[in-house]
């Protein structure tokens, strides 16, 4: 816990007057700054076209702001070549809200991507992927090809997809939409178990109930501004 | 173990399935077939002009044609001393000998029979011109001086025609070197277009890996391997193709017996650099395709 408290003072995202804009369209989101310390969980909130889905690509790097800096890791992604963001791509960990797997791939091969991309040997690779493919209750699937795979089925294969790899970061975008709420308690639960590990937790939802029964701090999006609403109590 | 194997190849990018696939496949085979025949002809030229050039490159010979006066043994002699001279003065050349009488005769024995007296016909005397190792001459403007100096000397038209002939296969030979650049710049660029179209088909898939934390080699090794397995197996189709077109020509050539083309023949070492082309088609598209794909990747995301 002490470790945990430590790394809340050690911040592993940082924006200074970062505006985000799409060609010659106005400014989706305008002078925003934000400091996520290591090891903190945030929802990220705000009102559909609020600019949290531009916000969360631009924290995995894949937009970039078209005004002000984005520090992540402590690198200038202005700056960085496109090996060092590759690099810090592999330390951070996305759930899609439309899920983004390959599917024509079956759920084990699209779980051990990550894994495949640092190199790791297919044995390791074998046993990363089945232990958390059998928690996610998706052990009897893993062969099944992602086009066959129901919703919820899919969900859960782009969640064991983006924390096979112990990411630092983890940013989801909705990502118990489309699963019953014995599974959503779950995902929750993996959630806050890497969060403790130390994983910096950003996850994008419109539920109230999730806020209201988890609790944890809100990055809210606002006439394309931001504020802090911090958590009233700690979750249990 | 074997499945480890496999799975180390894995590809993320279904470029198996693509229908690109077969206008890569048949447009390397076709270029394939092509360059292996224009190389063939390429190496079949290089052999005959070789061949021509040894027979024209140690010497030549020279004909002093007999007058048509009556001359006296030193007017003869006069007459030939005048042609050894021009080309013993001349660089190049290492040695003139006369042709004697006797090698004349047995030289013109199949036609005259072996007891003919060549002294009471009109035969030409024939000089024997050595040329230096590596020296070779000019015909026609030799020819042309030695008319001047003198006229009822010639040089043995065979080389002249030789060297002629020579000309049009030099020239034919780099003819055959451009279309050999042309046969492989359209592979090339047949190549680079597959490339491009894959890139865009698959653009949604490569974003993903690449939001994964993927390099661009990653994503360029996965094309790399589909352009040496497509490079490999269309150009083995290509060269068998091409094998099959040389050996029916070369099985069609040797009935024709004529001892110019006759030396337009293939080595074992030709045939073995033509059985390399389908490794190197493979490691060419191999290097393009990660190339390329390096070259795109680096304007995308």
């Amino acid at each position: 816990m002490e470790a945990h408290k430590n790394m809340l003072t050690e911040p592993i995202i940082d924006m200074y007057n970062v505006c985000i804009r799409y060609g010659k369209d106005p400014d989706v989101l305008k002078d925003i700054k934000l400091t996520l310390q290591k090891g903190s969980f945030h929802f990220l909130t705000g009102k559909s076209g609020a600019g949290k889905t531009s916000l969360l690509s631009m924290m995995y790097l894949a937009l970039k702001p078209s005004a002000g800096t984005v520090m992540i890791f402590g690198s200038n992604i202005g700056y960085a070549s496109r090996d060092a963001m590759a690099a810090l791509r592999r330390r951070i960990g996305v759930v899609f809200q439309d899920f983004r797997l390959l599917e024509h791939l079956s759920a084990y091969d699209n779980v051990a991507i990550p894994l495949r991309i640092r190199g790791m040997g297919e044995n390791e690779i074998k046993k990363r992927v089945k232990e958390l493919l059998s928690w996610v209750e998706l052990d009897k699937s893993m062969d099944k090809i992602c086009s066959t795979l129901s919703g919820g089925e899919k969900q859960r294969v782009a969640i064991a997809r983006a924390v096979i790899n112990r990411p630092e970061i983890l940013l989801a975008d909705e990502p118990t939409g489309n699963v019953d709420n014995d599974i959503a308690v779950k995902l929750m639960k993996l959630f806050i178990e890497l969060n403790k590990l130390g994983t910096t937790v950003v996850i994008a939802t419109h539920s109230k109930e999730l806020i209201a029964e988890y609790n944890y701090p809100q990055i809210h999006l606002e006439n394309k501004g931001l504020k802090i609403i911090p958590a009233l109590r700690r979750a249990q | 173990m074997k499945k480890a194997f496999l799975n180390r190849y894995h590809s993320e990018i279904p470029l198996k399935e693509e229908k690109s696939n077969l206008f890569l496949e048949v447009s390397t085979a076709v270029s394939v077939f092509l360059f292996s025949i224009v190389l063939a002809a390429y190496f079949m030229m290089t052999s005959m002009v070789s061949s021509w050039n040894k027979s024209i490159i140690d010497g030549l010979t020279v004909q002093i044609m007999p007058s048509s006066e009556a001359l006296t043994a030193d007017e003869e002699l006069l007459r030939l001393n005048k042609v050894i001279s021009f080309f013993d003065e001349r660089d190049g050349v290492e040695k003139v000998r006369v042709i004697s009488n006797e090698q004349i005769k047995h030289i013109m024995s199949p036609w005259l029979g072996e007891n003919a007296n060549i002294e009471n016909l009109p035969i030409p005397k024939l000089l024997d011109v050595k040329l230096k190792n590596g020296k070779t001459f000019d015909y026609q403007k030799v020819s042309s001086e030695l008319k001047e100096v003198a006229s009822y000397a010639s040089i043995d038209n065979h080389g002249i025609w030789l060297q002629k002939l020579m000309k049009s296969a030099a020239a034919l030979k780099m003819l055959s070197l451009f279309v050999l650049a042309v046969v492989l710049s359209a592979l090339a660029f047949s190549l680079f277009y597959a490339v491009q179209t894959s890139l865009r088909v698959h653009q949604n898939i490569i974003e993903i890996l690449h939001i994964m934390g993927a390099t661009d080699n990653y994503v360029a090794k996965q094309y790399a391997k589909r352009g040496l397995w497509t490079g490999f197996i269309s150009s083995v189709i290509g060269t068998i193709l091409g094998f099959g077109v040389l050996i029916m020509i070369s099985h069609l050539s040797s009935g024709l017996e004529t001892g110019l083309i006759g030396s337009a023949k293939l080595s074992l070492w030709h045939w073995g650099t033509i059985a390399l082309l389908p490794p190197m088609t493979a490691v060419l598209s191999m290097i393009l395709s990660f190339l390329s794909v390096k070259q795109t990747l680096g304007k995308m995301m």
